[in-house]
């Protein structure tokens, strides 16, 4: 009988031993070493024993009875010090034992960030019993508090099974949204909501600085500054292949130990299989490659031949309770098509991804039934034209003829509910639609309430009364913010607010987005919307800007920037414009221009100067003059009862306090305003968004005008007689128009939607109304008045400002 | 012959039945009330409506109903329940959606010498509280547990409760909550199954069964996903876990175990969509002489089964 | 990945990229805009969009496309080619990951 020594008696050797025994169970006399002091488990098992819904009994692979009875001699809980290929040996820790064939089952071991206070008790990685188990004795404490670093698989399945046995849990995420490797946005949202259902908190975008302790564990310290209390931190950010033995040993090891086909390494004796084996580039970490791989290993040693292939991978995550799926390529990409499902009432999200009439990738939330086929259809590469459109129904759905939304709503019972809100059913509708003579949406829900409350039942109820009218029916045409959704800003706007909705991915996923993560259109809009509602509590979208309030600067037609600071009311000194003067020679800039609002224009600047020209300026005590943004711009004055012999009052210093008050602010679009120290009005306020134009009697404010591709004067909102309450009356007519416009919907045309008369009654005449609408703009001010240029000046996204590498052409020229 | 050489001698449960609506009344399905042969034809004449006794007190308030003294209380059958040594009963509505599906009635004796815990809990200020329980002997783990709160995902009743799933616990004397659990340990308590109760309305209810190894609730527990969005059709079931005694661990991760509507026991709880008690039926594994199912409703969706054999 | 590349140039980590975002690369005269997606996909324009030479890497990405800051072209990351009704083409640049590594294909002129 041959020898085979087996080192690591892991899920892959052991399925490999499985394969062996039952086609020849004479062939081998089997040695299996393992570092481990115990034999063969099913390792992806160990969340369940971690959450107490299954016990280490129940996951034992292989025990004792099974070895013995194929007369394999254990060497459990010995590490392998060395392999002699010349004398064909494997030295243990006691003894040494001879192979004819050595199989190398080694596995992977946990990636330990390098990071302060990595090694101190309390700190534990999450790979095999012990590891469970420390973690299990850990949740003995009282009100114990673990951290959990890396929201992937591992991670969740921890956090979830340490809160299960009584924990308080943080998981510390990298990225921004977990499983990115695995899921996309709108799937990580869901995700993260489940997750924190279960109390658990989840931090992402968050980088681990250090853990804190001295003779133990006692938090973890972010890069932001902040410190999570931890009794137990657990370390589950990857792992690496373990091919330190093979190295040692002289075989050929890239990334991890390197097979062919045959799982053979390049010593034709010796053969790997498992996480240690990298084929064809490829490294493997899920179990179905690894079963695959002990198939081949299997017959490879009994001499028959079989090829090693890597195929399309699923994964599924062993949390009760939360049913995500995807597989295959589900990046975005040209040529390539998404399909998008979204049903926000039951945490449903799917997504297909096309090419070429084949479905590559597949994305699941919530409803996981199709998986298997779905998985099927990515891994045979199935010609998907056919049933391209009902595909994303799943199976059942396939083989009748193409679903007609209409027919749908048509073949409802009457009792089917169309309007979860307020618990209309479809007979309802069609009574009331047919016997009170409704025709349109307004009617039907001053009716019967339907679609009256969120509103995302609207498209259905129009149906049914397309159903019910025919022709008589003309859809509201509200136009959608943009091809992402059928919703209109408002409806948007509306739902944000009721359904208080607070992320990008929430807005999507909740008001069933068609594209899973929205487009150049919408993605601006949103981020608006969120920072105008939530100014406490939303993250500014970074990426979903627009240039010229990223850089916070004006792009420029030659892609130059202009810089323009604020100059308050239109006022300086010579201090400040020596420093502009200075700046401008220091950088070359090419142009300075004095603007329409009273303030100074350098242009032709480039991007990389940028910081250093705020640094400047800074130094002077100039701040951004917001000269790019959908917000606060100028405040026009003229000079007022200071000088002049017609001013009725102190129109530049209204105009200053006007302008330290709200600026920063943003707005759906630009916001300019101007105060007139009398009737002749020279800082035409009466052509601007907001404007004031002093009397003998106080402060007319206007609004509403437009000086540019329309033209407009003002609209007068009313009289006020103290320069605190024109400033408290402007402040809350922007924050009226901040929570009711429409992005890049400048004030005229809002108030024209709106109605003049209505903004006068709840600014003028309702005092209440005012009055928290000026409450609201004072606490987003809190968040909002921070000089974007100090802040870049201290290096915050300074990745915008310099090339992230340069070459000297020459250079390149020489080396090709 | 096996079943009669693994029965042990006591079992928490004495009496479980199923009363099922009838008109405006609640009238007796199945039952099994092993040796107690008065009472079964006693609670067989039975009748509630609405409101009335302890199954229509569960039907008319729709939530699940502990009742630990039979004397003075609303209680039918007093006199019969006494004189076959029963003390204490727990009442569990099944609902789908709106509509009263069944009653599942357990009774159980001995209190001083059988331990085990059914429970309901009920969510106060987003905690789940204790609502009641019967406890039988495990007087300490009683306390314990009047004086224990859940937070979303904490313990079996919280993570019941955050994942919408019945779940069954093998460890219960580790971690979980601290004292609790290891009260629990000290009683001997070792398998928990919790499930979610929908009732209608808004309100949470999550029900755990604690089994202990001298005094078991059952020694088979199977838990059955039937959610279309997870095993793809309306009329299937696939056993996601389970344990035995006899046979070990019941999940199997590679092969998928599935019935569909009116296959054996499990298939007739989903076909009928109420619950069962079955005795010495056909379908009930070897070396078991009992079974009950019972349908797990989300909103009216059967969403899971769980079944307990003896 | 182009035949005719026989330089690959590091020009950073891949983490140096803001997702959804670019940085761009000097190469004597030319301004290479190096993207990542969402998904992390890398890809790399001639930082110039084929209307009126816009810097597309001050552009918004979203489905596999940058929007110019400029006047909205919507450029294809993956062939450069204008979408929609707008006609033209941006030169596409080799460019792959080692690792974490960001390696830019260059040839020069």
């Amino acid at each position: 009988m041959k020898r085979l020594v087996v080192i690591g008696a892991g899920m892959a050797s052991g399925r490999m031993l499985e394969h062996l025994f039952e086609a020849d169970p004479d062939a081998f006399q089997v040695t299996l070493f393992n570092a481990e002091p115990r034999g063969n488990y099913n390792r992806i098992m160990l969340s369940p024993v971690l959450s107490g819904e299954k016990s280490y009994e129940e996951i034992v692979t292989h025990d004792d009875d099974w070895y013995a009875g194929n007369n394999v001699t254990c060497r459990f809980g010995e590490r392998v010090t060395g392999i002699d290929r010349e004398r064909r040996v494997v030295c243990g820790e006691h003894g040494e034992v001879a192979y004819d064939k050595l199989v190398i089952a080694t596995g992977s071991s946990p990636f330990i960030i390098p990071v302060e206070g990595r090694d101190l008790p309390g700190v534990v990685s999450y790979r095999d019993l012990d590891d469970t188990n420390a973690m299990i004795d850990a949740t003995g404490l009282p009100n114990a508090r673990a951290v959990v670093i890396g929201g992937g698989l591992l991670g969740l399945e921890a956090a979830a099974g340490l809160r299960l046995r009584g924990m308080e849990v943080t998981i510390i995420h990298l990225a921004g949204h977990l499983m990115e490797r695995q899921l996309d946005e709108a799937a990580g949202y869901l995700l993260q909501k489940d997750i924190e259902n279960r109390g658990i908190r989840v931090i992402t975008r968050a980088s681990t600085k250090a853990i804190l302790g001295k003779s133990r564990v006692e938090g973890v310290a972010l890069e932001d500054g902040s410190v999570i209390p931890a009794d137990l931190v657990v370390m589950a950010v990857g792992i690496r292949p373990s091919a330190q033995l093979a190295k040692d040993t002289g075989l050929e090891v890239g990334r991890a130990i390197t097979v062919n086909a045959s799982m053979q390494t390049s010593d034709p004796d010796i053969y790997a299989v498992g996480e240690c084996v990298e084929f064809e580039g490829t490294l493997f970490g899920l179990v179905a490659p690894l079963y695959d791989q002990a198939k081949v290993l299997a017959k490879e040693l009994l001499g028959e031949g079989d090829a090693f292939v890597v195929k399309e991978l699923s994964t599924k995550l062993k949390v009760t309770g939360c049913d995500l799926f995807s597989a295959g390529d589900f990046a975005e990409g040209e040529g390539r098509e998404d399909i998008v499902f979204r049903d926000p009432a039951r945490g449903v999200y799917r997504r297909l991804v096309i090419e070429r009439n084949r479905l590559v990738g597949a994305v699941m939330y919530g409803d996981t039934a199709d998986s298997n086929w779905f998985f099927g259809l990515i891994r045979d590469g199935e010609d998907i034209a056919e049933m391209r459109e009902t595909l994303i129904f799943g199976q059942s759905y396939q083989g009748g003829a193409p679903l007609d939304p209409t027919a749908a709503v048509a073949a409802l019972p009457d009792d089917a509910e169309i309007c979860g809100c307020n618990g209309v059913c479809k007979g309802t509708i069609v009574e009331a639609v047919s016997t009170k003579g409704l025709t349109t949406l307004d009617d039907v829900r001053a009716h019967t309430k339907a679609s009256a409350s969120c509103g995302t039942c609207t498209g259905l109820v129009e149906k049914l009364m397309v159903l019910t009218l025919g022709d008589a029916f003309e859809a509201a045409a509200v136009p959608p913010m943009c091809k992402c959704t059928d919703l209109g800003h408002d409806e948007v706007r509306r739902l944000i607010k009721t359904k208080e909705l607070k992320t990008i991915p929430a807005v999507m996923q909740e008001l069933e987005w068609k594209t899973s993560c929205g487009c150049a259109k919408c993605r601006p809009a949103l981020n608006y919307y969120l920072v105008s509602d939530w100014p406490e509590e939303y993250a500014d979208d970074y990426q979903s800007r627009f240039i010229n309030e990223r850089v916070h600067a004006n792009i420029q037609k030659d892609g130059t920037y202009s810089v323009v600071p604020r100059m308050w009311g239109g006022q300086t000194t010579s201090a400040e414009l020596r420093a502009i003067a200075d700046v401008v020679d220091k950088f070359n800039i090419p142009s300075v221009k004095c603007t329409g609002g009273q303030r100074i224009d350098m242009l032709g600047v480039k991007k990389e100067d940028l910081p250093a020209i705020w640094a400047d300026l800074g130094k002077a005590g100039f701040v951004s003059g917001h000269a790019y943004a959908k917000g606060l711009r100028t405040v026009k004055t003229c000079v007022g009862s200071d000088w002049c012999r017609f001013g009725t009052q102190d129109s530049t210093g209204l105009g200053v306090r006007l302008e330290k008050f709200m600026w920063g602010s943003w707005t759906p679009a630009k916001v300019k305003l101007a105060v007139s120290g009398c009737p002749r009005n020279c800082a035409e306020a009466t052509c601007k968004d907001v404007g004031v134009v002093c009397v003998d009697s106080g402060y007319e404010i206007h609004y509403a005008g437009a000086a540019g591709l329309d033209i407009k004067g003002t609209e007068v909102l009313g009289l006020v007689k103290t320069e605190d309450e024109a400033v408290e009356y402007i402040s809350a007519l922007v924050q009226m128009y901040r929570e009711q416009g429409h992005y890049l919907e400048r004030i005229y045309k809002w108030a024209k939607r709106i109605g003049y008369d209505e903004v006068r009654r709840q600014i003028m005449e309702d005092a209440e109304a005012r009055k928290a609408y000026f409450d609201r703009f004072v606490f987003s001010q809190k968040f909002a008045q921070v000089d974007p240029w100090s802040e870049r000046v201290s290096g915050k996204d300074k990745h915008e400002f310099k090339p992230m590498a340069s070459f000297p052409e020459s250079k390149v020229e020489a080396a090709e | 012959m096996d079943a009669v050489l693994d029965k042990p001698v006591n079992t928490f449960i004495e009496v479980t039945e199923v009363w099922v609506p009838d008109g405006d009344r609640l009238v007796l399905d199945s039952g099994n009330y092993g040796t107690l042969k008065e009472f079964a034809t006693i609670s067989g004449q039975e009748s509630f409506a609405k409101g009335e006794g302890l199954p229509g007190k569960a039907w008319g308030e729709a939530r699940p109903v502990v009742l630990k003294e039979f004397d003075g209380s609303y209680f039918k059958r007093t006199e019969a329940a006494k004189a076959a040594g029963l003390t204490s009963a727990v009442a569990v509505p099944v609902f789908s959606g709106d509509t009263l599906k069944a009653v599942l009635v357990v009774l159980c004796a001995d209190d001083d010498v059988r331990t085990g815990a059914i429970e309901v809990w009920t969510e106060k200020d987003d905690l789940l509280m204790l609502e009641d329980g019967y406890y039988g002997a495990a007087k300490h783990f009683e306390w314990v547990s009047q004086h224990t709160h859940f937070p979303r995902g904490q313990g079996l009743p919280g993570g019941v409760w955050a994942a919408n799933t019945p779940m069954l616990m093998r460890d219960l004397g580790s971690g979980y909550r601290f004292i609790r659990s290891d009260s629990a340990g000290k009683a001997g308590l070792t398998t928990g199954l919790g499930l979610p109760v929908s009732v209608p309305g808004d309100k949470t209810y999550v029900l755990t069964l604690l089994s202990a190894r001298g005094t078991p609730i059952a020694r088979r527990f199977e838990l059955w996903d039937a959610r279309s969005a997870k095993v793809g059709s309306a009329n299937d079931a696939v056993l996601a876990d389970g344990i035995c005694t006899r046979e070990g661990p019941l999940w199997n991760d590679e092969k998928e175990r599935r019935v569909s509507a009116w296959q054996g026991l499990i298939g007739k709880v989903l076909g009928s969509g109420m619950p069962i008690v079955e005795r010495d039926a056909p379908g009930i594994p070897a070396g078991y002489s009992m079974m009950v199912g019972l349908p797990i409703y989300q909103g009216v969706e059967l969403a899971h089964i769980v079944a307990w054999y003896l | 990945m182009n035949v005719m590349t026989d330089e690959w140039l590091d020009v950073g980590e891949i983490s140096d990229i803001p997702r959804r975002g670019a940085r761009c690369i000097r190469i004597g005269e030319t301004s290479v805009a190096v993207f990542r997606t969402a998904d992390d996909q890398i890809h790399a324009l001639e930082d110039k969009c084929p209307h009126r030479n816009g810097p597309l890497s001050q552009g918004i990405v979203h489905d596999g496309c940058v929007t110019c800051p400029l006047h909205n072209w919507v450029i294809s990351l993956k062939t450069g080619q204008a979408q929609g009704a707008d006609e033209g083409s941006t030169e596409v640049y080799p460019v792959r990951l080692d690792g974490t590594r960001v390696l830019l294909g260059f040839r020069g002129k």
